[in-house]
């Protein structure tokens, strides 16, 4: 686990550059709001991130909506769900031809149906932990992160939300070890297409006979109505914005890629033309 | 599908406590459907199924309990439907009928709004709902899904509480 740490460092260190925009009709103000532009950490969620672009933009509300003001974003007509981490939003709808990745910041018509509301910081730190609980479940029968003491779960969610590597990793390499007993059970990973809700269930990571999965299996077993490896040709399988190899050991995958959340968010979208 | 028109819940609550015994029943019976059916594909001679049981036909102690959540029979066992065991945690009220068969696709959060309204939970209270007795999944997860990573004995257990209570 810990030989490729640079691998885990250099995952950690993945910035997407962002320019927030204010939906134009929403501007109750005559003067507009300048652009806000951001640098915002891959492992990271919006709403740790937009306290000063909400102060810049709900300035421009009228008086009384300032007081109840919950900002959503939209990218391209797609809301985008805070609750994902920003890397796996950006492969999912972004594009590395199109930088900054502009999106718009609304503040009324908020879309019930496909977004949660997300009223304060501290649900982002219980979805965050819930979701580290449940790879955990998958992984190792929630043994590891049940048996952390209530100051070791803290310090891996301040390390995310003040982007701390050092702090988050001595924690989080208890959860990540997949040696003798503590042997991943099952790979908690979570496979993203547009316009559909992810794809997760158990999938282990050796055979029956011991040999090691690799991605191309898993996606033969998750996503069985593309055929694998020739779906590549239309598709782009994107994991922290890289395009992995297909035969990558899924172990490896899951030790080093996996998101904070513990989970292998895996991408699979459309292939355009000329993409870099 | 074939077997939903016998889903219907019967009218009383007699039904409740007769569930563990119906439950018994559901696992012996052998699905009438191909179990190779896709969750999402309805077989091309299946009749368009009966729209939604009657109001009259849902239990007495549910204000307005969705129609998709209908209480566990022995022909319910489709591949589209899961069967979902909701257990109290802390000082939850006890539901009367604790088994039901709910879609594979609908979501956590609406199964919390189902159950807020079953026990009566005034609507600023909070309902929380746990898998695993461990970790509370996010409201958009879809009880399939939750179903293939932790169900167990056929079923999906979740527990419910008016406080948070694992972590």
């Amino acid at each position: 686990m810990a030989d490729d740490r640079e691998i885990l460092r250099e995952v950690w260190d993945g910035r997407i550059p962002v320019c927030f925009l204010m939906a134009h009709e929403e501007i109750e103000t005559l003067e507009e709001p300048e652009p806000y532009f951001l640098l915002v950490p891959r492992q990271s969620y919006f709403p740790l991130v937009t306290d000063k672009a909400h102060r810049q933009f709900s300035k421009h509300l009228s008086p009384e909506r300032q007081q109840s003001a919950e900002m959503w974003l939209e990218f391209d007509g797609e809301p985008l769900k805070w609750h994902y981490p920003v890397g796996v939003l950006f492969d999912l709808y972004g594009s590395a031809r199109t930088l900054p990745w502009t999106l718009t910041v609304h503040y009324q018509n908020f879309p019930e149906d496909e977004l949660l509301h997300c009223p304060c910081k501290e649900a982002v730190e219980a979805h965050f932990m819930a979701t580290v609980k449940e790879a955990d479940a998958m992984k190792h029968r929630g043994q590891i992160i049940n048996g952390m003491q209530k100051k070791d779960h803290k310090q891996l969610w301040t390390g995310v939300q003040n982007d701390k590597f050092d702090q988050f990793w001595s924690v989080n390499r208890k959860l990540m070890e997949s040696e003798g007993e503590d042997v991943f059970k099952h790979i908690p990973f979570r496979i993203h297409q547009p316009n559909t809700l992810p794809i997760q269930k158990l999938f282990k990571p050796t055979d029956d006979n011991g040999e090691p999965h690799t991605l191309e299996h898993l996606l033969t077993f998750a996503v069985p109505d593309l055929e694998w490896p020739d779906a590549l040709k239309s598709k782009r399988v994107l994991v922290q914005g890289i395009e992995p190899s297909l035969s990558t050991p899924l172990l490896w995958m899951s030790e080093h890629l996996s998101y904070p959340d513990n989970f292998l968010h895996v991408c699979v979208v459309p292939k355009v033309e000329n993409e870099d | 599908m074939s077997g939903e028109g016998t889903e219907l819940p019967s009218t009383t609550e007699e039904r409740g406590e007769r569930e563990n015994e119906a439950a018994e029943t559901a696992a012996s019976v052998p699905d009438t459907d191909p179990p190779s059916t896709p969750p999402s594909v309805a077989p091309p001679s299946s009749a368009t199924p009966p729209p939604t049981p009657p109001a009259a036909a849902t239990p007495p102690p549910a204000a307005t309990p969705h129609p998709a959540v209908t209480p566990a029979s022995p022909k319910a066992t489709s591949s589209t439907k899961i069967d979902v065991l909701l257990k109290p945690a802390g000082n939850a009220p006890i539901l009367k009928k604790k088994k039901w068969t709910v879609d594979r696709h609908k979501q956590i959060g609406w199964i919390s709004e189902f159950i807020r309204k079953f026990i009566k939970t005034e609507t600023e209270d909070s309902v929380f709902v746990y898998v695993n007795q461990s970790f509370s999944p996010s409201p958009d997860t879809e009880i399939g899904t939750l179903f293939d990573c932790f169900g167990s004995d056929g079923k999906l257990v979740i527990y419910y509480c008016r406080t948070q209570a694992w972590g």
